[in-house]
């Protein structure tokens, strides 16, 4: 049987040009890790939204990390003022992880 | 520029485009309030789109343009792209009483400064200059005789684009689409006649009456959601890329040409 280790794993949809701040927030919160994954299209309460390839301005990300529980919520309490002015949509969910060193 | 180097043409039109580019989201800002009925932070972000500039329009008006033998400087793509930015602090200034934050914030500096699209122009200018007309032709065929075709299927592309923002925008009314068409006609001719009185060609005079006329919706939307994400991007998406930029293309280029060649033909 494999040791699996408990850690956070963090999902934030977020606006394309506000994820090199959500990036940033990341390291300063120790955390070394994270996937930037493109969407398509998808709507919510502010209305449709789809990656149009030409202004970008529109288009979300997915930003996916796994930290853990100390980093993951030194990071979410440093993206709070976000959450309302930015619109972002963060999900939080508990993983298993082989090798915990790495989170 | 690789023959001539830096004239005092070139600079009146770099300051001139830098002016014009920082004033515009000021006249048209109160518009949008009053005629508009839009508030101070959608005002301030559909303004800084309007001061900016379209790359794409610009392109479409050198290429029609030079094809007739109405040949724009080719320093004009200097004027194009420090006309890309100021307008998004001028924007953000029209915006600030409401917006309460902080102006400028660190990830705004580099999407304005060195987004991609401002890199890509100033670095292709430079190396332009720096390779000169023996460097260029080589790849000569791809930028001329191959270009407007690789120009139609983009141009087919954003009119998918275009009309996908129309449809999908809740908030674009009767008055914000005719200020999408008055804001270009209004714009597009003040940077005739600044153009014509700094002493450009008539070409590059119209070249810049389209610069002036044409509205961003690459490098503003960006700056736009980082610094004012209250602000309804389907909105000033739909004026600047569903309105403004078929309008210039169809009415816009041979409307600022025209209005050029009169001016020139004036004596002053």
């Amino acid at each position: 049987m494999v040791e699996m280790t408990k850690r956070v794993r963090i999902e934030i949809l977020v606006d394309a040009p506000l994820s090199a701040k959500l990036v940033r927030l990341a390291e300063d919160a120790g955390i070394t890790g994270h996937t930037l994954i493109r969407t398509v299209s998808g709507r919510g309460s502010g209305g449709e939204w789809q990656e149009d390839l030409v202004s970008g301005a529109t288009a979300k990300l997915i930003f996916l990390s796994v930290a853990n529980p100390e980093r993951a919520n030194a990071f979410l309490q440093a993206i709070l003022p976000l959450l309302e002015s930015h619109g972002l949509l963060v999900l939080q969910s508990e993983v298993f992880v082989v090798r915990p060193e790495r989170f | 520029m690789a023959s001539s180097g830096i004239s005092p043409e070139l600079l009146r039109a770099l300051i001139a485009g830098l002016a014009l580019s920082a004033l515009i989201p000021f006249l048209v800002a109160p518009v949008l309030r009053r005629v508009g009925r839009l508030d101070r932070i959608n005002a301030g972000a559909v303004a800084a789109h309007y001061g900016s500039v379209s790359v794409v329009t610009f392109v479409t008006a050198s290429q029609i343009y030079n094809e007739s033998a109405f040949v724009v400087a080719g320093f004009m793509v200097a004027v194009l792209a420090v006309m890309e930015t100021p307008a998004i602090l001028s924007g953000l200034l029209v915006a600030r009483n409401a917006n309460g934050t902080t102006l400028i914030e660190r990830e705004l500096l580099r999407e304005v400064l060195v987004n991609g699209s401002v890199v890509l122009l100033v670095g292709s200018f430079f190396i332009g200059v720096a390779i000169g007309p023996d460097g260029f032709d080589p790849i000569e065929p791809v930028f001329t005789s191959g270009f407007t075709g690789i120009l139609c299927l983009f141009l087919l592309d954003m009119g998918l684009v275009a009309v996908r923002r129309i449809l999908q925008t809740r908030t674009l009314s009767r008055r914000l689409v005719v200020l999408a068409v008055l804001f270009p006609l209004g714009n597009g001719t003040i940077g005739v006649a600044v153009g014509t009185l700094i002493g450009l060609d008539p070409a590059s005079s119209a070249a810049f009456g389209v610069l002036a006329a044409s509205a961003s919706y690459i490098a503003v939307p960006a700056a736009m959601r980082l610094s004012l994400p209250q602000a309804d991007a389907g909105l000033y998406l739909a004026m600047s890329l569903g309105v403004t930029f078929p309008f210039n293309l169809v009415l816009g280029i041979p409307l600022f040409r025209w209005m050029s060649e009169t001016l020139g033909s004036m004596s002053w």
